[in-house]
């Protein structure tokens, strides 16, 4: 390595897939070191540690999750548009299963006085938590037959999920928003082990799926899937498996983001839980570099630096005193300028630059 | 006779998907009349039509995209940022003309923008839109963050006229069934819609580039289409339908809001695609997108009629039609792709270029076996739909017999209590219950100008001049409150919508009210109504 030039060097950096992700988040923490005092401020308070770089962390791990989903999705050359309504399927099913005196389910009185106490549960966590994530993996083994076996358009097929869903989590709860007492619960999403709960569940998920797709021949399958599905199913990769497999995972994510979410809020509103939350969840990936439509090379760690980016654009928004309602404009110009680094004509431009550096 | 149809329509394969969609149509309408007699009034009918403007001047726009071979996510954005920027432009007095002009080019010049993205930098479609679309709803946010009530003339006048219908209406007493000037507008883009699609230069280069995955792009590139100068203009004109789609609601309901018009995108995504046209672009007709909107009207009146049926069945049956539809299609594409390689397998075999209708005669059975499963998907679709609204309907009332639990959205109106509040000399009683926190506030106003409010958990009172007492009860009666103008369009709340209850007692006549937001078939008299009440009494401390 040493024998190479600083030109190669720097060549090799600006096409890695992180760079771009990084500049960009960089550029954003960079701006909120000037612009706002205190930023980088981290607290301990009983031993867990507060801040607003903690702040985006947290927030942000939904993004995340389903950041992890969506890039094997995409790097099939597909898309997954109903992670969203799946996260409001999974939050009401969760809800229901705690709770199920809100949809009209009768119990003996003595249960009935116990809804409200934190320590009453109806189903236990873990069959709620089975039975979610269960249910989600359906969800996404419903896009991924269509996809698949039925060589539907990706976009198409989860359209139809992504309207029907939200009609589906309202059937559920009966159109109510239901609120969740059980404590153990809420720490899913509210909880703090030094670091927010959260995060060691985008840890988890990250880890298996790093697992799944770098120490498995799996990731390469689907890397193939994505650049050719053709050449991929002639040289002996079964495609409309691997096409299935990406989907159920995404399914899968959508629901832990979903537990988490309604976890956070304690409430499982199916109108608002995940609303728009697959555009974001696009947007990191291809942040993240991983071309939507064409499929191929992908890097879940470039995502989960996409979905960062993402929300530390909107934290630091709120932290400048942007209202709430018209940061999503702010954001849209953030997109814009991301996806301009990725245009062919400022790539060109910047490895230009970069090599007169060197040379 | 059987062959003779098959032939017929094998030739005909591409009119099938929209063939299916207006008999559904049709389909759809008889059974709701057939069910409840309300549809069998014609005004019912053309309420379809009158309720459709903004949809369809949307879906048209999207139907050219579509045909291109992209996507524009950015609809419902520049819908609702045409409705704010036009309320607080008309708030600040400008001159309504100029403003409408204004909004089409800002439509425009944000399609433009967006289609610059796309044809020059190769951004995906759907990433510049989408983007487009944060845009333009961050920006409503940044002009305000509240509804802007519009009491402009022009813009009333634009809701309001009453177009009476030859034959079904009475013009000496003006009464009768009628339809609304925007109805003609929206009659106007159409047609030209449908000019500019099946005879103009512009139309056939859309179609010649959509479809085949971008491959027939490249074909038009190579045959010298003007594909970039087409792209740009596809999306300046989904710009144009966006911002006129944008008046038509601020219009329609008199007031502008940043969030207003949520997910419409998908709406009109599914509408266009229900009326026939592939979501891969190429293949489609903008007469089919009609009764894709029309379908969906259906389909949303029949819930409604229904009444006790919770609103989230639409987006469902909207989203089993839709994926119908596109298994009809991908059929259809498949059938194609199968009849093009047996035509080159053939020619390959003779050595000649073979004849189309050689290969019609051939190709009549699998394809008689291909209607059956169309015919027989639609069908299915048909009873599911008929079978979900009659089943929900049972289930509602199964619900309803239930214990009462605790209900956000729909709580039942305090009935008994407006009454008395009534029945004690109150003039007005005005309740809203439901949205975001789920409140139930309950406002009595009586004649000496006392304002009385509960919303169980506390009370507010405020005294009112008789001034601004007289204002309010003369601004309801200007607002035609004791007339037709003003009716029920009560039907299941959104998730977090509002439901209001005003009943009024003035000048010994009385009437209730029932309206709920987010939709746009309230009259707009009874929204100004509504933000002149909100505008008096006080509010509460608790949520």
């Amino acid at each position: 390595m040493k024998t190479l030039k600083s030109t190669q060097t720097g060549r090799k950096i600006v096409e890695s897939k992180l760079f771009f992700p990084f500049v960009a988040l960089a550029l954003i923490l960079l701006l909120d070191f000037i612009f706002i005092p205190g930023f980088f401020k981290i607290e301990t308070r009983a031993g867990n540690l507060y801040g607003s770089l903690i702040d985006i962390l947290r927030n942000g791990s939904y993004v995340m999750l389903l950041a992890i989903g969506m890039t094997l999705v995409i790097a099939t050359g597909g898309v997954d548009l109903s992670v969203g309504a799946v996260m409001a399927i999974a939050a009401s099913v969760a809800a229901i299963m705690i709770n199920p005196t809100i949809i009209g389910v009768k119990l003996p009185p003595d249960v009935m006085k116990l809804v409200f106490d934190p320590n009453f549960t109806y189903s236990p966590l873990w069959e709620v938590i089975l039975v979610t994530l269960v249910v989600s993996m359906v969800c996404g083994l419903w896009n991924g037959i269509l996809v698949a076996y039925g060589n539907i358009q990706p976009m198409v097929a989860t359209l139809i999920l992504m309207i029907a869903g939200r009609g589906i989590a309202q059937l559920i709860t009966h159109s109510l928003r239901i609120q969740i007492f059980y404590a153990p619960y809420a720490f899913i999403g509210k909880g703090w082990v030094i670091l927010p709960f959260s995060l060691y569940i985008v840890a988890f998920v990250y880890a298996i799926a790093w697992l799944l797709t770098r120490k498995t021949s799996i990731g390469l399958f689907i890397e193939s899937v994505g650049i050719n599905f053709r050449a991929s199913f002639y040289s002996g990769i079964d495609e409309k498996k691997v096409k299935l497999l990406a989907y159920i995972f995404c399914g899968l994510c959508a629901g832990i983001a979903g537990l988490v979410a309604s976890s956070n809020i304690q409430t499982s509103d199916a109108n608002q839980i995940g609303l728009n939350y697959e555009l974001d969840a696009i947007l990191a990936v291809v942040i993240g570099g991983t071309a939507l439509g064409l499929g191929g090379r992908f890097s879940l760690l470039a995502s989960i630096i996409g979905a960062l980016v993402m929300q530390a654009t909107t934290t630091s928004m709120y932290a400048i005193g942007v209202p709430a309602s018209a940061v999503i404009a702010v954001k849209a110009l953030v997109v814009i300028f991301v996806i301009l680094l990725y245009s062919k004509q400022v790539q060109s431009f910047v490895r230009k630059i970069i090599g007169q550096k060197g040379a | 006779m059987m062959r003779k149809i098959s032939t017929i329509i094998s030739n005909n394969r591409r009119f099938l998907p929209l063939t299916v969609t207006i008999l559904l149509f049709f389909v759809a309408y008889a059974v709701g009349a057939w069910m409840y007699t309300g549809m069998r009034d014609p005004q019912v009918f053309l309420n379809l039509f009158r309720n459709s403007p903004f949809l369809l001047i949307s879906a048209v726009g999207m139907t050219f995209v579509i045909l291109s071979g992209g996507i524009d996510l950015s609809v419902s954005g520049v819908v609702a940022l045409t409705t704010v920027a036009s309320a607080a432009l008309l708030r600040d007095g400008w001159n309504p003309w100029l403003v409408i002009l204004l909004m089409l080019v800002m439509g425009m010049v944000l399609g433009a923008t967006m289609g610059a993205f796309i044809t020059y930098l190769n951004i995906q479609p759907f990433i510049a839109t989408l983007a487009g679309m944060w845009f333009a709803r961050g920006m409503c946010f940044f002009i305000s963050d509240d509804v802007i009530p519009i009491d402009n003339h022009t813009f009333l006048i634009l809701a309001r006229t009453k177009i009476l219908i030859p034959g079904l209406s009475d013009p000496v007493s003006q009464t009768g069934d009628y339809i609304s000037i925007l109805v003609i507008v929206m009659m106007l883009v159409f047609a030209a819609a449908i000019y500019i699609a099946q005879f103009s230069r512009f139309g056939r280069t859309v179609y010649a580039m959509g479809g085949n995955n971008g491959a027939n792009e490249q074909s038009a590139r190579l045959m010298g289409l003007p594909v970039n100068r087409t792209k740009m203009l596809v999306y300046i004109l989904n710009g144009f339908c966006s911002a006129l789609a944008g008046l038509t609601l601020c219009i329609t309901v008199s007031s502008g809001h940043g969030l207003y018009a949520q997910g419409f995108e998908m709406t009109v995504i599914a509408a266009v695609v229900i009326g026939g046209t592939m979501l891969t672009g190429g293949e489609g007709y903008v007469f089919g997108t009609l009764f894709g909107v029309l379908v969906t009207g259906v389909i949303q009146m029949l819930i409604q009629f229904n009444g006790k049926l919770s609103s989230w069945w639409t987006p469902i049956v909207v989203g089993l039609l839709t994926l119908a539809f596109i298994i009809v299609q991908s059929l259809l594409a498949a059938q194609n792709a199968r009849l093009l390689a047996s035509k080159k397998v053939k020619r390959a075999e003779v050595g000649l270029p073979s004849d189309a209708g050689e290969a019609g005669k051939k190709k009549p059975m699998p394809f008689a076996r291909q209607l059956l499963v169309f015919g027989g998907g639609a069908l299915v679709v048909i009873v599911g739909t008929f079978l979900v609204v009659t089943n929900g309907q049972r289930n509602a009332n199964g619900l309803s017999s239930t214990t009462p639990i605790q209900n956000c959205q729909s709580q039942p109106f305090r009935q008994d209590q407006a009454v008395t509040i009534i029945q004690s000399g109150a003039v007005l009683a005005y309740e809203r219950n439901g949205g975001p926190n789920c409140i139930d506030e309950l406002y009595a106003i009586y004649p000496d100008g006392r304002i009385e409010g509960d919303n169980g958990s506390e009370s507010v009172k405020k005294q009112l001049t008789p001034e601004e007492l007289d204002h309010l009860l003369s601004v309801i009666v200007a607002r035609q409150w004791f007339t037709n103008e003003i009716y029920d369009t009560y039907h299941t709340p959104c998730g977090s919508c509002y439901v209001y209850y005003i009943s009024v007692s003035y000048d010994g006549k009385q009437k209730t009210v029932k309206a709920v937001d987010g939709g746009t078939d309230a009259p707009a008299n009874y929204w100004q109504v509504v933000s002149e009440i909100n505008g008096v009494i006080p509010k509460f401390t608790s949520p």
